[in-house]
């Protein structure tokens, strides 16, 4: 009865192997029904609401004014079911749910790297036909890229991230710095010097622990250097074997063996890297972080804001700029019978104003791109200062079986940063491992 | 023939001198509520895993039958080992470390002192503190730099490299967060044991000229000996499943059985069968922990029919 | 009572035994509160001085903003009600039918204790992340998502074992006597498991009831699988929300954790007589 949807697919099998599923758990329960009847209420949703799940609200509450903007001009009412704020525990939380065939959840605001696994699961809907191509030529390459698994598009992007160089201004012009470095070297150099000059702690910091944060850091060396984990346009191809991967590692390892990056970024995530760039002296010249922590600045504890520059990541010398894509798009759950209110609610929240609003008071990135030069955007500090950097995100592997990539792969960057292993060695290794995950999910 | 007549009969006998009486029915009674819940839910999420664990099954469905196959590639992944060795040696180090201080501790209150009240409330308050918080908090303490016991630790030359980065000292810093975290549940137990040991035999023993040693071995500890075996069997099949202190505080670097489930069944796409399979491995061998326990200490209730 | 509990304490102690003993307690104290006086500070701090190095000459400059923000948020307010609600009902649901169990368990002859005893603990065998998505699938079925009861229900079925094995143990401890003598003047089974073992036990039962009221006020996954309103929120979810996708709020966070310690350490002292007290050396033969 089973043996017949083995594999993927997003066939009806899968339903009914899912209905099959709740009826063993149901068959279960004969006796927790007893406790069960005590029971107060049911679940949500079916009242009439649109669910969307989504993480905690910004510190300004664009995102619950926006719900309400919404539900004032519509006829149904949209709930924010608010999630973790950390991305792996939510995710853990919407595919156990997924996983139990609930429909209490219609829209998902989920991140960057989860589309193709819940496509793959039959979780989330095909929107090819209603973001069509002329409407998707209007959104930026890398986040369009994130949604795009299977020759479909899955999600609309909502907002975008991408890892930025940030760098004291003031600390660079005081030993005759100008401008930003441009490549890793420069960086290395530049970082020696003003740490002489002004006697700073750190050169650089940077997110180096073995968790999610640590792949972007990781593949950002790697593209930079002219190196790919798979290939953007055959995700079932693996190339991170390559001299260009290894010495993308080679020159992330050297920041810590050279001593231009303290030894504790191998375990740094966001959370260290701030405090120890933005927090008043500011112990580092340089740091790689997302555009969130540009708003530190000039608050209670932190540098001011003409201290601090941002710009793209350096690269290897001859290479094209590349950062790695973070941020979230809109999704619609497959069992949610609103669909169309779905739709209905991903438009308004993806259009051109509400994406306006969002950015101009929170600095949540737009991801259409004609809106990267509108003038009240452009005149954003990390828009004008690091808009390059926006414009050129790479999306990690868009694949159904990211998630054990990213377990191999942070594992073998942290591994190759502390120098336990070597960066040969190290790409060498997750040759092997991607090629295996991919191989057994065929 | 004949025989076998009897032996039903004598079999019936047995059923009904078990079940026919009323006081003991009341006794069979008393037991089934508690039984009925436990088993209601617990009994179909148990047997389902096990039946995932022998079969191709991926998050999104069943597949099908595939015997041992999961168990061979479990057993096969360097990954499992890592978890299990971590398991082990956490297991063995935090409970033996938590029942030497927690019953010199749970000593040490059980007597008329000033401030006792405060002090056996001060003890509870790690075990009270939230795990989801003081997991964070002592990462951040652990912090290399920034953290207190990270910074005082290389001051002093305890340590030449971030803590938070080798898995080694990783595993001691999970150790003594265990210990702290969990030393007064510990500590609590064998207190409310101490409690129920009457004054007078000590006083008894004290006349027969029994030294402190001596009391403590022939007296105490043979009268905690229900108490102990609770406490040290919960407190190990709880260090056994370890999960949420190793995710948190190596930041998911330190494997450990239940975190290589974890991964395995709530975040892999491939491994969700296998990590069944590892959940099936820890009930067994639980189990067995549990059955030496209960050889060891000898658990009175089931001897006394 | 205080024959019971200074017997030992009794013996002459000299003065430089009991000033030992009070360094001992005092270090003692300090050790297991320190890292509860760190959160404190976390929670008087901003984020740029806590986390500044190096980390022991920080001086922290107290802001009431982190309390501000953990009471000015409405749910937060609410998760204390659902996680005293949640709490509450799991213990007195454990001990109602714990302490039945482990009567009969510790006190009635029956055969087939051993398995009983097991079966009961088989459920700590289990890795609970293992389990989460049938039970989810469950209470599902039965409508009891994002309810109480999700997280009552778990919460009790992981506790019970605990609540039976701890009772059993001090029930056993109980004198053989005490039921026959009650029975003598007139008193059913159950009277007599009422009206005479459970106020004896009263330490173990109070130690019990402690211990599961804890267990249940940290507990996480469940109550961060099962539920999905804030309505319905325990503390425990709440306050590691009190973050952004990147940045997490760790002084907002320590104000939480120390305004949910509060409550336990309140409770711990209000029934502290009744852990120490309970059983008397006299009870049954004086």
């Amino acid at each position: 009865m089973t043996e017949r949807n083995e594999g993927s697919g997003v066939s009806t099998g899968r339903k009914l192997n899912r209905r099959e599923f709740l009826k063993m758990g149901g068959a279960g329960l004969a006796g927790a029904a007893l406790l069960g009847a005590t029971g107060c209420g049911g679940g949500s949703g079916g009242s009439g609401d649109l669910i969307f799940s989504m993480g905690p609200d910004d510190a300004q509450g664009t995102m619950a004014a926006l719900i309400k903007k919404f539900n004032e001009q519509s006829d149904f009412n949209v709930v924010h079911r608010v999630m973790p704020s950390d991305t792996g525990t939510y995710f853990d939380k919407l595919r156990t749910q997924l996983q139990a065939g609930s429909g209490g959840v219609d829209v998902i605001g989920g991140d960057v790297i989860w589309p193709a696994q819940l496509a793959a699961n039959g979780w989330i809907v095909d929107m090819s036909d209603k973001f069509p191509e002329s409407e998707q030529k209007k959104f930026l390459e890398g986040p369009l890229q994130s949604v795009t698994y299977d020759g479909k598009v899955w999600g609309v992007p909502w907002y975008t991230d991408a890892g930025m160089l940030y760098y004291r201004a003031d600390l660079l012009e005081k030993s005759g710095y100008s401008e930003p470095p441009k490549t890793w070297d420069e960086l290395k150099e530049m970082a020696d010097k003003v740490k002489q000059d002004a006697g700073t702690k750190y050169g650089f910091v940077f997110q180096g622990d073995a968790y999610e944060g640590g792949v972007c850091n990781g593949l950002e060396y790697i593209w930079t250097h002219g190196g790919n984990a798979v290939d953007p346009n055959d995700p079932n191809k693996v190339l991170i074997d390559s001299p260009e991967a290894a010495a993308g590692l080679a020159t992330e390892a050297s920041m810590l063996s050279s001593g231009v990056a303290p030894e504790g970024v191998s375990v740094y995530t966001e959370e260290e890297t701030d405090p120890a760039f933005f927090a008043t002296p500011g112990d580092a010249v340089f740091a790689r972080n997302w555009p969130y922590m540009y708003a530190y600045g000039g608050t209670k504890g932190y540098l001011k804001q003409d201290q601090v520059g941002v710009a793209p990541l350096p690269v290897d010398e001859g290479y094209p700029l590349a950062s790695c894509l973070g941020g979230w798009d809109m999704l619609i759950n497959s069992q949610s019978d609103m669909q169309e209110e779905a739709w209905e609610f991903i438009k308004f929240m993806t259009s051109p104003e509400q994406m306006k609003y969002r950015a101009v008071r929170a600095t949540v990135l737009p991801t259409r791109s004609d809106l990267l030069t509108d003038p009240e955007i452009e005149k954003i500090p990390v828009v004008a200062q690091g808009r390059p950097a926006i414009e050129n995100t790479h999306p990690r592997p868009v694949s159904p079986y990211y998630s054990d990539m990213s377990l191999e792969m942070n594992e073998q960057f942290n591994a190759c940063l502390k120098g336990d292993i070597s960066p040969e060695q190290a790409v060498k290794t997750l040759q092997a491992d991607l090629e295996r995950i991919i191989e057994a999910g065929q | 023939m004949t025989s076998a007549t009897r032996e039903k009969k004598r079999r019936g006998g047995w059923f009904k001198e078990e079940f026919g009486t009323p006081e003991r029915r009341l006794a069979y009674y008393m037991v089934l509520p508690a039984i009925i819940i436990i088993v209601a839910i617990a009994f179909f999420p148990i047997l389902y895993s096990v039946l995932l664990s022998v079969t191709d099954s991926t998050i999104i469905g069943l597949g099908s039958f595939v015997g041992a196959e999961n168990y061979v590639e479990m057993f096969a992944n360097p990954d499992f080992w890592e978890g299990l060795k971590n398991t082990v040696i956490f297991t063995v180090a935090s409970v033996a470390l938590e029942f030497i201080i927690g019953l010199g501790v749970a000593l040490a209150i059980n007597r008329a002192f000033r401030g006792r009240g405060l002090v056996r409330a001060a003890v509870l308050v790690p075990w009270a503190f939230p795990t989801v918080i003081s997991a964070v908090m002592w990462r951040l303490m652990f912090q290399d730099e920034i953290g207190i016991i990270g910074e005082t630790a290389n001051a002093i030359g305890l340590v030449s490299e971030p803590i938070l980065s080798d898995t080694t000292l990783l595993l001691i810093a999970c150790i003594l967060v265990d210990v702290w975290k969990t030393m007064p549940f510990m500590a609590l137990l064998l207190l409310a044991g101490l409690q129920t040991i009457p004054g007078e035999v000590y006083e008894a023993a004290r006349v027969d000229g029994a030294n402190v040693t001596q009391r403590f071995f022939r007296i105490t500890l043979p009268l905690l000996k229900g108490t102990i075996l609770v406490a040290v069997l919960f407190r190990t099949l709880d260090a056994y499943r370890v999960y949420d202190l190793f995710w948190v505080l190596s930041s998911e670097q330190l494997e450990s059985l239940s975190t290589f489930v974890f991964k395995s069944v709530r975040i892999s796409q491939l491994l969700f069968a296998q990590g069944n399979a590892a959940s099936v491995f820890i009930f067994v061998t639980a189990f067995l922990i549990a059955l030496i326990f209960i050889k060891l200490f000898g658990m009175q209730t089931g001897t006394e029919e | 009572m205080a024959s019971a509990t200074t017997t030992k304490g009794a013996t002459g102690r000299s003065p430089l035994n009991m000033i030992l003993f009070y360094v001992f307690l005092v270090t003692f104290v300090l050790v297991s509160m320190f890292p509860l006086l760190w959160v404190f500070r976390m929670s008087i701090t901003i984020k740029a001085e806590l986390l500044e190095s190096p980390a022991v000459t920080a001086t922290a400059s107290p802001v009431a903003d982190n309390y501000g923000t953990v009471f000015g948020n409405p749910d937060f307010i609410q998760a204390l009600v659902n996680s005293m609600i949640v709490a509450g009902t799991t213990t007195v649901i454990c001990l109602f039918f714990g302490s039945i169990c482990a009567y009969s368990i510790a006190r009635l002859r029956f055969l087939f204790k051993s398995p009983i005893m097991t079966l009961i603990l088989a459920i700590s065998f289990f890795p609970q992340v293992a389990i989460i998505a049938p039970l989810f699938i469950q209470f599902t079925a039965v409508g009891i998502i994002n309810t109480y009861w999700a997280m009552i229900i778990p919460d009790v079925v992981f506790a019970l074992p605990l609540t039976i094995w701890i009772l059993v143990a001090f029930f056993r401890e109980l004198p053989a006597d005490l039921e026959e003598a009650a029975k003598v003047d007139g008193a059913t089974t159950l009277q007599a498991f009422r009206k005479v073992i459970v106020p004896l036990a009263a330490p173990g039962v109070f130690t019990t009831a402690i211990l599961t009221f804890i267990h249940a006020w940290n507990e996480f996954l469940f109550a961060n699988t099962f539920i999905f309103d804030a309505a319905h929120y325990p503390v425990t979810v709440v306050i590691p929300n009190f973050a952004t996708v990147y940045t997490t709020d760790y002084g907002a966070q320590a104000a939480g954790a120390v305004v949910v310690t509060i409550p336990l350490v309140i409770l711990v002292l209000i029934f502290q007589r009744r852990i120490v007290s309970g059983l008397t050396a006299g009870a049954v033969k004086g």
